[in-house]
């Protein structure tokens, strides 16, 4: 390809600093851009041609509204035998859905103040979200209970409070629905987890998923469309990376890393992955002195709701000291041992 | 943030979830009624067309293998079936897409609103100018900047290949800048 036809419409389309500089939007793309077209006037004619692609015509997008759709919708749904009872049922507990869900905003404000924002989104989207080193238990409108962990999040369609989104780390202990059968999904990049009542535990940090199933029974169906059961006790994880699936059944000898009730259950883990836990939940960073100490196993339960007695509870059980130095962690050998 | 992906909700539909079903409808109803309206000009027949659509989509829904964009295969699946319709109201003589756009595909001043580059123009005079563009100009114009569809989903939709689209798009909105010029000129003579 010469020179020439490289400079095309694709090319000045599919370049986002070119979309900036044709809306006006980012100084800098502004600058390189003015600068460019300066150098090469040849192309003046095709920089204009895309410059008016992207800028294009404003329409006003009148759609029909969501009272309409609502209808259509319910004139659909018995057509494909999907359960109208339980529609009907549903748009009478409506009403009382959305007063659970500003009370339990309500609750939140009150427990966690104001860091932790809880927001209806167009009225339609319930969001939580939790900073650094926070934690917060949440009641969904079903009754099934959340304990999200710092830095994660979670959200859904108040419609569908048993369609759940989630980024970071969370505690499900999910309310059995036994007359609908009604089922509850958690959504992660990687996986969906389908669920009827039960307690299970869900980690999506470090490029893998984890799921840790306490009761009941769950199916794991993966972006790829493969599908696994789990039993009580069981951690499946997920590796973005190597794209598989482990099962393991949680015992004495495994290796397990544990988030409940806001206490990390370690299992002969190393220092390092112990400690990553922590740099995701509270922002802090970590370093060593000396390479062996990251792989100090650990094993036992740790406090998670307060990073001082984290480290506290840590620096006990592998016998290192671990000084905190503006959320800089250094971990050291203790002179004393 | 988008609620759920396409990716999931198709995942859910194909389940047959009520759910699933729900969120593609909430979803896809309103973007395509607006667009078979457009295409045909009969609320009725598009409403018709269209919750049967998705009847049928739900009950074919086993024999979808995966498709890669559900956007567009919404689209130009739903306008087949809504020319049919159109050709089948016409007493079953064969009709063109040509012809069948001629008379629709129509925006009115409410539709449009001006941005900076053309402020010299009132909304009405720029829904006539669209108006008088060719019927395939007209729909691509709709589908990028109404239906925000990407210019690869075009192709698919219209059934054109990518470069194809990008021409359409600049002749179309050169033709726009022209007359849109013309009509300045004529505004400045009718004020002196």
């Amino acid at each position: 390809m010469n020179e020439k036809n490289k400079y095309d419409l694709h090319y000045f389309l599919s370049d986002a600093s070119f979309e900036n500089w044709a809306k006006d939007t980012n100084k800098n793309d502004i600058a390189y851009w003015n600068n460019w077209i300066q150098n090469n006037t040849e192309h003046l004619e095709t920089v204009e041609n895309a410059k008016s692609i992207i800028i294009g015509i404003s329409f006003n997008q009148e759609y029909p509204s969501n009272q309409k759709v609502n209808e259509a919708l319910a004139n659909v749904l018995p057509k494909v035998g999907l359960n109208v009872s339980k529609k009907s049922n549903f748009k009478k507990t409506r009403t009382l859905n959305n007063s659970i869900i500003t009370a339990a905003a309500a609750v939140l404000l009150v427990l966690i103040g104001f860091t932790t924002y809880t927001y209806l989104n167009n009225n339609t989207t319930t969001i939580h979200k939790t900073n650094f080193g926070e934690i917060i238990d949440l009641k969904l409108p079903d009754g099934t209970s959340v304990v999200l962990n710092g830095n994660s999040k979670i959200w859904y369609d108040n419609e569908n409070p048993r369609l759940i989104n989630l980024i970071g780390e969370a505690y499900f202990k999910v309310k059995p629905i036994p007359s609908t059968k009604a089922k509850f999904w958690v959504i992660t990049e990687d996986l969906k987890v389908e669920v009827l009542g039960t307690q299970f535990h869900v980690n999506t940090r470090k490029q893998k998923t984890n799921v840790v199933l306490d009761e009941g029974s769950i199916h794991l169906e993966l972006a790829n469309g493969d599908v696994t059961k789990m039993i009580p006790g069981e951690i499946v994880s997920f590796s973005n990376e190597s794209k598989k699936l482990t099962h393991k059944k949680v015992d004495i000898e495994t290796p397990y890393a544990l988030w409940r009730g806001g206490t990390y259950t370690f299992n002969e883990i190393p220092l390092k992955e112990v400690m990553y836990n922590l740099e995701t939940t509270y922002g802090v960073e970590v370093s060593y002195e000396l390479d062996y100490l990251k792989e100090l196993p650990i094993s036992g339960g740790i406090p998670n709701q307060n990073l001082q007695i984290c480290i506290a509870a840590i620096e006990k059980a592998t016998g290192t000291r671990i000084i905190n130095n503006d959320n800089i962690l250094r971990v050291q050998e203790n002179p004393i041992n | 943030m988008e609620l759920h992906s396409d990716e999931t909700i198709w995942y859910f539909f194909k389940k047959g979830e009520a759910n699933g079903f729900s969120l593609l409808f909430k979803k896809y109803y309103p973007q395509l009624h607006v667009y078979g309206l457009k295409l045909s000009n009969d609320q009725e027949l598009t409403e018709d067309c269209l919750q049967n659509f998705f009847i049928q989509l739900f009950e074919d829904r086993d024999k979808q293998n995966s498709i890669n964009n559900l956007k567009a295969y919404l689209f130009v699946s739903f306008k087949r079936r809504l020319i049919k319709q159109l050709q089948k109201k016409q007493n079953n003589v064969p009709i063109s897409e040509a012809q069948l756009f001629k008379a629709n595909f129509t925006f009115s001043a409410e539709e449009i609103s001006i941005h900076q580059e053309m402020q010299f123009l009132c909304t009405s005079t720029l829904a006539n100018l669209i108006n008088k563009l060719s019927p395939r100009e007209k729909e691509v114009l709709y589908l990028k900047y109404y239906s925000e569809m990407k210019s690869s989903d075009i192709a698919e939709v219209m059934d054109m290949n990518y470069q194809s689209v990008l021409n359409v798009l600049q002749k179309a909105l050169t033709k726009l800048r022209k007359s849109s010029e013309n009509q300045q000129i004529k505004n400045i003579l009718k004020k002196s």
